[in-house]
């Protein structure tokens, strides 16, 4: 059974089931539930932005960034919600969320419409209202990282809005264990403006109109459970999978897979997650690559990224985390970079298994229930030197979030 | 901006923040007793795991019903870790917080406001 045949059946199922309940439309009045939150972020890198011949688009972003959210969520009836969520950012208005959650039960529910399909745990908490940083994991990165030029951002920038359906549920078993799943198929990333394609283009993936040149969906699924120790503990692991094409032919393929682990003891939060992208280029050209192709397995990179924080609230305001996060991609590198539109060489100065480890202390005090100062210290140690020679950066952030 | 004028502004936001009775997750000026306590602080305990306090806190809701109907879907979430049982202590609080609001705003304890949930009955489930 494909993947569209599967999902048709889930939608006849759920409609289904939802007639067949006999409660759903006009069974309760309809309710309605705005939230937002706005972030303003000053980030400072002590030894400059970087270094200026370093691929476009620019390598840094330092100084202010705003993020700002709007979100309405609306019961229609006992089963039927809708969610929509417009943020600004660096790419200007975006819309995050527009979906519709059908629920025959607890185990059985089908999102349909623009949403991030649900893959690993922070994407869950990507609001700046729901972190503790300013920034994310670098996994998760977008836009924030030193040298993001060199990288083209992390493993699954966060959020990942994409058109699509989606089967999810949860079920507990006995109180003490929740265990949660979700298949999904969506359009998933692109590059459809470089000649030859070497990475996913997510500026291009996130911009209006939200079509794709790309015919063929992405899908993917995530599975987690949760057990839970009494009132002061829980623990959650989780395995998540993406696998799509990205170019217009459906040669190139990404598949990326990840595993997260949460672990809450009163207030104290451990949380740990990897993720690794295995990437398939265009290597039509060998000119574009700073390597010579290999002639087996030539035609892929890999981009591994991890972290593992603790949060320690400290009072009832006062919020403590630290981080360590890196990433570490393995293979060949392309001299044209992502959403050039393949017209631009520039020696790219990572090598072929470029890594970055970054330290984060980070302090997030309350002012008032809802705004909340953010404060960090970020030590970046890369194992390549830009063309400046520096492989290390000490970075600041101070932000303020509000959230209503 | 110099990374002096940036410690500067930091060192005055922190004399700032010292001056404040920063108050992120508790509620307001609401007695509770000992049996109430425990409830808020497993509401505290599940809600923070993906989002802060303030979100239930400031959100301005004080109708019984709706409470129940947004907990029972904050339940469904994945990883949430609010089992069934918890539902129940988590709307006993809710309901005692949402009294206080409805006082604080000067509206009637009793009618037009909802009826409380149902805490001796089966919790909410997936399907209310």
């Amino acid at each position: 059974m494909t993947a569209s045949r599967a999902l048709l059946f889930a939608l006849l199922l759920v409609v289904g089931l939802a007639l067949a309940n006999g409660r759903s439309a006009g069974a309760s009045e309809e309710d309605r539930n705005f939230a937002g939150s706005a972030q303003l972020d000053y980030h400072l890198v002590a030894g400059g932005a970087g270094a200026p011949a370093a691929p476009a688009p620019s390598t840094t972003f330092e100084g202010f960034t705003l993020e700002a959210a709007l979100k309405v969520a609306a019961d229609l009836s006992d089963h039927l919600s809708a969610n929509v969520k417009v943020c600004y950012g660096c790419h200007g208005f975006e819309l995050d969320m527009a979906y519709f959650d059908l629920r025959a039960f607890d185990e059985l529910n089908l999102r349909v419409g623009r949403f991030s399909p649900s893959f690993g745990a922070f994407n869950l908490r990507h609001d700046p209202a729901n972190h503790m940083t300013s920034d994310k994991p670098l996994p998760y990165d977008m836009g924030r990282m030193l040298r993001k030029g060199d990288w083209n951002e992390g493993v699954l920038p966060s959020p990942f809005p994409m058109n699509g359906a989606e089967i999810n549920g949860t079920h507990w078993i006995g109180g003490v264990a929740q265990f949660d799943y979700a298949a999904y198929v969506a359009t998933g990333f692109k590059n459809d403006v470089d000649a030859n394609p070497t990475d996913l283009d997510f500026q291009e993936s996130h911009l209006p109109y939200y079509v794709t040149s790309d015919p063929r969906p992405a899908s993917g699924a995530r599975l987690a459970l949760t057990l839970k120790a009494g009132s002061d503990a829980d623990m959650t692991l989780g395995a998540s999978g993406m696998w799509g094409t990205y170019d217009p032919a459906n040669k190139l393929t990404y598949a990326i897979v990840g595993g997260d682990f949460a672990l809450r003891i009163e207030r104290t939060a451990i949380r740990m997650e990897y993720l690794v992208r295995r990437q398939q280029m265009d290597v039509s050209n060998p000119d574009i690559f700073r390597y010579a192709i290999a002639p087996v397995d030539g035609d892929f990179f890999a981009k591994h990224g991890a972290y593992v924080e603790v949060e320690q609230p400290v009072t009832d305001a006062f919020d403590v985390l630290g981080r360590v996060d890196g990433l570490f991609r393995v293979g060949n590198v392309s001299n044209v970079s992502v959403g050039s539109g393949g017209d631009t060489i520039v020696a790219s100065p990572l090598h072929e298994r470029a890594a970055l480890l970054r330290e984060t202390l980070a302090l997030a005090y309350a002012f008032e229930r809802n705004f909340r100062l953010k404060g960090s210290v970020e030590l970046w140690e890369f194992n390549y030197a830009d063309s400046t020679g520096r492989d290390t950066e000490l970075s600041f952030h101070l932000g303020a979030v509000g959230s209503f | 901006m110099k990374p002096l004028r940036l410690a500067a502004l930091a060192a005055s936001l922190a004399v700032l923040a010292g001056c404040s009775g920063g108050r992120a997750s508790e509620p307001d000026g609401l007695q509770l007793s000992a049996d109430a306590r425990a409830d808020y602080y497993l509401f505290a305990m599940r809600c923070s795991k993906c989002h802060s306090l303030a979100r239930p806190l400031s959100s301005g809701i004080d109708d019984d019903e709706y409470w129940k109907r947004y907990v029972a879907k904050m339940r469904r979430q994945p990883g949430s870790g609010i089992s069934a049982e918890d539902t129940v202590a988590i709307l006993r609080f809710l309901h005692i917080y949402a009294q206080d609001q409805r006082r604080r705003k000067g509206k009637s304890l009793d009618a037009p406001s909802p009826p409380p949930p149902d805490l001796d009955a089966s919790p909410p489930t997936g399907a209310p």
